[in-house]
């Protein structure tokens, strides 16, 4: 007997790959500035660094992003509010525009696709009427996508554990292989952490004040390879 | 069978300014051409922004933004995290939204040159991104490279022979690599070009106004 295959697991790996267009490798939320600055601010150790992350940022700021606006369910005047609030809840600049940034360019793909709410939330970031934070335009695309939200969220925080360590490959702090078995270790913690429930007000917290030092020391810096 | 609920699966064109790329290896002078192209254009009534990929940070969009040739705030530069192909092909979604953004604050552009970020051989532009592109290759690199047949050599819409004045000094027989890379490239566009004395600008803004922009 053949099972049958889930769509939905189909269109949920199409749209967690590393391969879909999303702008997703420019950015590195701190790793490179961290690991250029580990004289200063101490050792950077990706593992660490990985963890503190997802902990720290993703669980109570990027990942309660992403459930609010997915429960939006496509109301754009509301999801320019929550964007508002991932704005001012991202208090580094460097990681604030790189977020805005990320998240235009997903929509760029999704708008040439013609993903639902993709053209309309793309044409008020251009209006200067949304930001477009990445968290918040990924709650809207896929739930437009008709993924559920457990998925969504589990699609979120592979791709922000994957895409560190696809950085922290290309830094050369971590081998290809090797960063795959730390990335194994981070899927546990995706789960642990995103067990605690997110209310539809749930406030954003975040707390990564070395990497957001690293970050606003490297934001002059002439020798960056990361848009953040 | 479309199993997206979300997604309209359609072909759709583009309405706006036409966008070229502009590749190469580091050093073959890929800006040292645009900062000769931006003259050449806005002579012939051309208005332009650019998009530089810095392998590191806004080296070059810098240099184009202090040369004085246009209004800085026509040059964006995008970061390529490491990744100068991943930018322009496998993942153009930053430049294409640079590129958005240039067109959306300045009505007026025609036309938006995208600078790679520095390349090796096997390089080539998306047609997601750019409308028709350009591969720059330069006479220090070795009179040998059109022979390597590389991707980017072959796949361009122009071949640009870039630092001909250099051929004397750096042992290249300059007349064999412009037979070299034509048959490479089984007769399709080549230019050779010295930027430092502004020749051959004029061929490549004349292959452009023809193919890109109709005129």
């Amino acid at each position: 007997m053949t099972a049958s295959l889930d769509s939905g697991l189909l269109v949920a790996l199409q749209h967690a790959d590393s391969q879909f267009p999303s702008g997703g490798f420019a950015f590195s939320q701190g790793l490179e500035a961290s690991s250029q600055l580990a004289a200063r601010l101490g050792a950077c150790n990706f593992e660490d660094f990985l963890d503190v992350q997802l902990r720290h940022r993703w669980a109570g700021a990027d990942r309660v992003a992403l459930t609010r606006a997915y429960r939006l369910a496509g109301d754009l005047a509301k999801l320019t509010e929550l964007d508002l609030e991932v704005e001012a809840s991202t208090f580094v600049e460097g990681l604030r525009t790189g977020s805005r940034r990320n998240g235009a360019a997903l929509l760029t793909t999704h708008s040439r696709i013609g993903t639902t709410g993709a053209a309309p939330y793309r044409a008020l970031i251009g209006e200067g009427k949304a930001l477009g934070h990445l968290a918040v335009v990924q709650g809207l695309l896929w739930r437009a996508l008709g993924l559920e939200e457990t998925t969504a969220v589990a699609m979120g925080g592979y791709q922000a554990a994957a895409s560190l360590a696809t950085a922290a490959v290309r830094l050369g702090l971590v081998g290809a292989i090797q960063s795959q078995a730390m990335l194994a270790k981070a899927l546990p913690v995706i789960v642990e952490v995103s067990s605690t429930p997110v209310a539809d007000d749930e406030p954003l917290r975040s707390f990564t004040p070395l990497a957001e030092i690293a970050v606003a020391l490297h934001g002059s810096s002439g020798q960056r390879l990361f848009s953040n | 069978m479309n199993m997206q609920p979300g997604v309209s699966i359609s072909s759709s064109s583009r309405v706006g300014a036409a966008r070229i790329g502009i590749g190469g290896p580091v050093g073959s002078g890929k800006t040292a051409l645009i900062e000769c192209l931006i003259p050449a254009f806005a002579k012939r009534g051309v208005s332009l922004a650019i998009v530089t990929n810095d392998l590191v940070t806004a080296e070059d969009a810098e240099r184009i933004r202090r040369s004085g040739l246009i209004d800085p705030a026509r040059v964006a530069a995008v970061e390529a995290g490491a990744c100068p192909h991943t930018v322009i092909r496998e993942d153009p979604t930053l430049n294409i939204a640079a590129a958005d953004e240039l067109e959306a604050r300045f009505s007026d552009v025609e036309l938006i040159l995208i600078e790679s970020g520095g390349d090796n051989l096997a390089s080539t532009f998306s047609l997601d991104l750019v409308d028709w592109w350009m591969f720059v290759i330069d006479v220090a690199g070795g009179g040998d490279i059109p022979r390597k047949n590389g991707p980017g050599v072959l796949k361009c819409d122009l071949l640009v022979v870039n630092k001909t004045d250099l051929a004397p000094h750096v042992g290249v027989d300059l007349a064999r690599m412009e037979r070299d890379s034509a048959k490479a490239r089984a007769g399709r566009p080549l230019v050779l070009t010295n930027c430092r004395a502004g020749q051959g600008i004029d061929a490549i803004v004349d292959q452009i106004l023809a193919k890109v922009l109709f005129r």
